[in-house]
């Protein structure tokens, strides 16, 4: 594995709900442990409530942690005192935000969207310097012409076009970790797949790392080189993104996979359905949170949390039940889902 | 990957991209705004009223006829040829005053306006986007200025200024508060924000520019208010009694009983000046309104379509199928733009039968939802849509000639409609009982008792304990308020239930749920189903016929197993090799390159054959009609001549690796 270009440790973040006496906890993210290496697209595989987007809100400082640490570069971000410091990692680790008729202010041209980014960050580029820079990632980004692009507002944009400013937004900044959360999920299928494309091509180029957030198992396997699934704030299963998908290890894994739509394998409708729902973790006890809804539940799941622990090569899963396949105890096969794409 | 893969799928700058009226919406400020100040008629008409006064308030030296002051006339002149609107029981010309008077009431407007929209400004956006104390303090200090103003012994221009600016203040900023409150949640700020930008700058560059419109609104709204209230308080004597203004010539009309004199003029000529002003900023205001939503002008569609426009070929197959419950024939629906019509459903035609699952698949802005409302009926504002022709037999009955009367005896008793988002279409502020009541009461005259048991029964059938009826939707998670929105549809177990794109607000998990629940529910209760999707592999295992639309019209409509195996039209080829799969070996995908047309200026002949790997001369000279190719309807020239032989378009549809 590469070394780390982020790393959090024991990453927790709790919300306070309802009124101010009868306080309680939303546990939105507990004790996630989760690298990123230089140049790695990582998949965060989960349903919505699990706590995914706030770990990308975390790693972008929209919020602080309740406990835990989050080291850049190995260097930790509480440590960070100035404001400068706290700009240069702004920079460092721009955000690409799901709803893409959203996220572009609409009463700006894309120029004035992508300039500024590149006027707080780059402060040394004069005016035109910034105009090139501009008319650069847009072409990155594959709008073009992009000179024309950039004096467009963006109501005149389809909302694919509009995910790349997204994408051009966070470039300009010369970032070392994109953090994309859900950004292929509000737009038409036949276009995702050019989002997709784009993510890969600009890790190729620009060397690039990406914490890619999703709900779409088949979008992460196209693009990731890992796969991380979370549940209800937890981190559940990690590992290489063909050894996860081809052999998954926790149920819940297993559930997500099989909800998957697709026309290539036949119908299945005597499949139990799951009428299930990620749950809102208040106030939670020991346990697996899984439990309720997991057809394997042994004793040890209702008052023992499981840790995440090493199945196989590379491959890490929190569950009581779970056991390594012979597949995945070879060192080889690893390594070439790692390489595979 | 290549970088030709990459620019592939750009389209051409000529075709801008979102539909027609949401795209108004979001216009800038600028070159447009003059267009469309120059079409509105409200506008102009505002425009040259308050342009009529701001001449009589900067030049009145050069306009009036007399020195308004001089008391040198004969008191309590009528109306002649030297004083227009006669002269005042001190013997001042009336015309004069009023022409002076104009510059005091046009200062109040703007300098009130301005005033009011500032503290509005302040106080409305500040406080909602910092929240907390400064909300506080903020609307506890303003009131006092009033007090410490009124104090002031001389109530001159600047008092009045002050007051009313203090007083004007507050509606525009509740305004501005609750719209910076929603905005608050939009993405761009956040996206400010993780940008590393101070508040400061949040608030002044990303946040203001965007309320332009309310921003202008309140200034206009407050010079209204301002020409009013100035006028009131000096006619009651509240102003300084030597100022020039209506006010005050209103004032000494009062006093000096000019109504039953022969003055008649000189007491409602300041009235009607007032009036002049006042309807200038009014008109204004209801100019920028529409301007900057459009949806509030009414505009009219043309019932005749340029009839030598390119329009869809449709082949009739003889009629519907006997157990058929819907059958539509050459369906065109139109919006009106201010380019003109646009189609958004050319002459589809379609049939359903008897508990079969339909589904109808296509990208954003091919009509497809379109296509649905029209079937149930409920095109209408905001779906500003119009039938132009076209029939839809339901149980034999063309639901275009019935009357929304009629129609309601149809609609959710016989076909029902399952929406997009269940939290927009429920009620958010009405418990799930109290719906459901509704429901059934407006449909029919079950007692409350017969209402209970039905409500309960249809939310057994969907999984959800009886006991959510007491439940409010935003106590629901996303999957059950599907549910209970499917419950809903259910109460009067009708034959054909219509859905937009239920699950799209769904994860994988409870979207496949749903989507075995309700092929569950048709097995068992027999309805058929019209399912709108823009994911075609969502209805590969549910639907028992496709329908593929492109750029309104049909592109491809047959077996769904046929077509997942076997698709025929490029389009639905490219479709479904669109998005990659889990199962099977990893291949780099290219998607569609482009985007669909501007259905405002759709292509000549085949819509798709700017996107198309197959395209041929002859496909951009006419629209190719519907073939029957093995019972599947395919628009597409290939298949001109019948089945094409195999393997002839294998490679074409991987795109460029």
């Amino acid at each position: 594995m590469t070394e780390p270009l982020l790393r959090t440790e024991g990453l927790t973040r709790h919300f306070r709900v309802g009124k101010l006496l009868s306080g309680q906890t939303l546990h939105a993210v507990d004790d996630v442990d989760l690298t990123i290496g230089r140049g790695e697209i990582v998949a965060l595989v989960g349903e919505s409530g699990s706590g995914k987007s706030t770990i990308a809100r975390l790693l972008a400082r929209v919020y602080k942690p309740t406990s835990g640490e989050i080291y850049f570069e190995g260097k930790p971000l509480s440590g960070m005192r100035s404001r400068r410091q706290r700009l240069a990692y702004c920079s460092d680790v721009p955000m690409v935000f799901q709803d893409p008729y959203s996220s572009i202010n609409p009463a700006y041209r894309i120029a004035h969207a992508i300039g500024r980014g590149v006027r707080l960050h780059r402060r040394g580029l004069g005016h035109k310097g910034r105009r090139l820079e501009v008319e650069q990632v847009l072409d990155a980004v594959g709008l073009v012409p992009s000179g024309a692009a950039a004096r467009k507002f963006p109501y005149e944009l389809s909302g694919g076009q509009r995910q790349r400013v997204g994408f051009a937004q966070a470039l300009a900044f010369r970032p070392k970790l994109i953090i994309a959360d859900e950004p292929v999920s509000m737009l038409d299928v036949s276009i995702r797949i050019g989002i997709l494309n784009l993510m890969s091509e600009l890790r190729e180029r620009e060397g690039v790392s990406f914490l890619y957030i999703t709900h779409d198992v088949a979008s992460a396997r196209y693009i990731a080189d890992r796969v991380l699934v979370m549940y209800a704030g937890h981190l559940v299963e990690e590992g290489p993104t063909e050894a996860v998908l081809q052999r998954p290890k926790h149920p819940y894994t297993q559930l997500l996979l099989s909800a998957v739509p697709d026309p290539r394998a036949e119908l299945r409708l005597s499949d139990k359905t799951d009428v299930g729902e990620p749950p809102k973790v208040i106030d939670p006890g020991e346990g697996c949170r899984f439990q309720p809804r997991c057809p394997f539940a042994i004793e040890r799941c209702e008052v023992e949390t499981p840790r995440l622990r090493p199945i196989g090569v590379h491959r890490l899963v929190a569950c009581h039940v779970a056991e390594a396949d012979a597949e995945d105890l070879h060192p080889d096969d690893a390594h070439l889902a790692l390489t595979d794409s | 990957m290549s970088a030709q893969a990459m620019t592939a799928t750009v389209e051409p700058a000529t075709t801008p991209g979102p539909d027609p009226p949401l795209a108004e919406a979001r216009r800038g400020f600028g070159a447009d705004l003059w267009r469309a100040v120059g079409r509105n008629r409200k506008a102009l008409a505002g425009l040259i009223l308050l342009g009529f006064f701001l001449v009589l308030a900067v030049f009145p030296g050069q306009v009036a006829p007399h020195d308004p002051n001089a008391e040198v006339y004969q008191p309590a002149l009528g109306p002649s040829a030297h004083h227009w609107f006669g002269t005042t029981a001190y013997g001042q010309d009336v015309l004069s005053q009023l022409i002076w008077g104009t510059r005091q009431s046009v200062i109040i407007a703007f300098a009130v306006g301005g005033l009011a929209t500032a503290l509005a400004v302040l106080i409305g956006v500040s406080a909602a986007y910092l929240g907390g104390i400064a909300d506080g303090v903020l609307s506890l200090v303003f009131p006092l200025i009033i007090v410490i103003a009124a104090y002031e012994k001389n109530s001159g221009l600047f008092t009045l200024v002050v007051v009313l600016g203090a007083l004007g203040w507050s509606y525009g900023a509740r305004q501005l508060r609750s719209q910076t409150l929603s905005l608050r949640t939009r993405d761009f700020l956040e996206s400010a924000r993780v940008r590393g930008e101070r508040k400061s700058y949040v608030i002044v560059f990303e946040i203001l520019p965007t309320m332009t419109s309310l921003i202008v609104a309140t200034f206009l709204g407050g010079a209204l208010y301002a020409v009013l209230a100035a006028a009131g308080l000096q006619f009651i004597g509240l102003g300084d009694p030597n100022s020039q203004s209506w006010g005050t010539m209103l004032y000494w009309a009062e006093n000096n009983e000019a109504l039953g004199a022969n003055m008649v003029l000189w007491a409602i000529m300041p009235g009607i000046c007032v009036a002049g002003l006042g309807a200038a900023f009014a008109l204004l205001n209801y100019a920028f309104d529409e301007i900057s939503n459009p949806a509030l002008r009414m505009r009219r569609l043309d019932r005749q379509i340029d009839t030598a426009r390119n329009e869809a070929p449709v082949r009739r197959d003889g009629p519907p199928e006997p157990d058929g419950i819907l059958a539509v024939r050459g369906l065109t629906v139109a919006y009106a733009s201010d380019d003109g019509p646009v189609v958004a459903v050319d002459n589809v035609d379609l049939d359903v039968g008897r508990g079969e699952f339909l589904g109808i698949v296509g990208e954003s802005g091919c009509g497809k939802s379109t296509l649905l409302y029209a079937i149930a009926r409920l095109l209408g504002p905001p779906f500003a849509g119009q039938i132009m022709k076209g029939e839809i037999l339901f149980q034999g009955r063309d639901l275009v000639a019935l009357t929304e009367r009629q129609l309601r005896h149809v609609r959710w008793r016989e076909f029902s409609v399952v929406m997009q988002s269940a939290m927009n279409a429920l009620n958010p502020v009405l418990s799930i009982r109290a719906q459901m009541r509704d429901a059934c009461k407006a449909h029919s005259n079950l007692t409350a008792k017969a209402i209970e048991e039905r409500s309960k029964e249809v939310l057994r059938l969907v999984s959800i304990d009886p006991l959510h009826l007491d439940s409010y939707p935003h106590q629901l998670s996303g999957g059950m308020r599907q549910r209970a929105m499917i419950a809903m549809a259910l109460l009067f177990t009708p034959d054909l239930i219509i859905m937009d794109e239920p699950t799209s607000a769904l994860d994988v998990v409870a979207q496949r749920s749903l989507m075995v629940q309700i092929k569950e529910l048709q097995h068992k209760l027999g309805f058929a189903v019209v399912f709108v999707t823009h994911d075609m592999s969502l209805v590969s295992h549910f639907s028992d016929r496709v329908l593929v639309m492109y750029a309104a019209q049909v592109a491809e409509f047959g077996k769904t197993r046929q077509i997942f195996e076997h698709a025929r039209h490029p389009y639905t080829r490219a479709l479904l090799d669109a998005f990659p799969s889990i199962h099977g070996p990893k291949v780099h995908l290219a998607g569609i390159p482009g985007t669909p047309p501007d259905l405002s200026r759709p292509p000549a002949g085949c819509r798709f054959a700017p996107r198309c790997p197959h395209v041929m001369p002859r496909c951009t000279s006419a629209v190719p009609p519907l073939f029957n190719v093995e019972r599947d309807l395919v628009r597409c020239v290939l298949y001109e001549n019948g089945e094409l032989p195999e393997g002839a378009l294998a490679t074409a549809s991987q795109g460029a690796v």
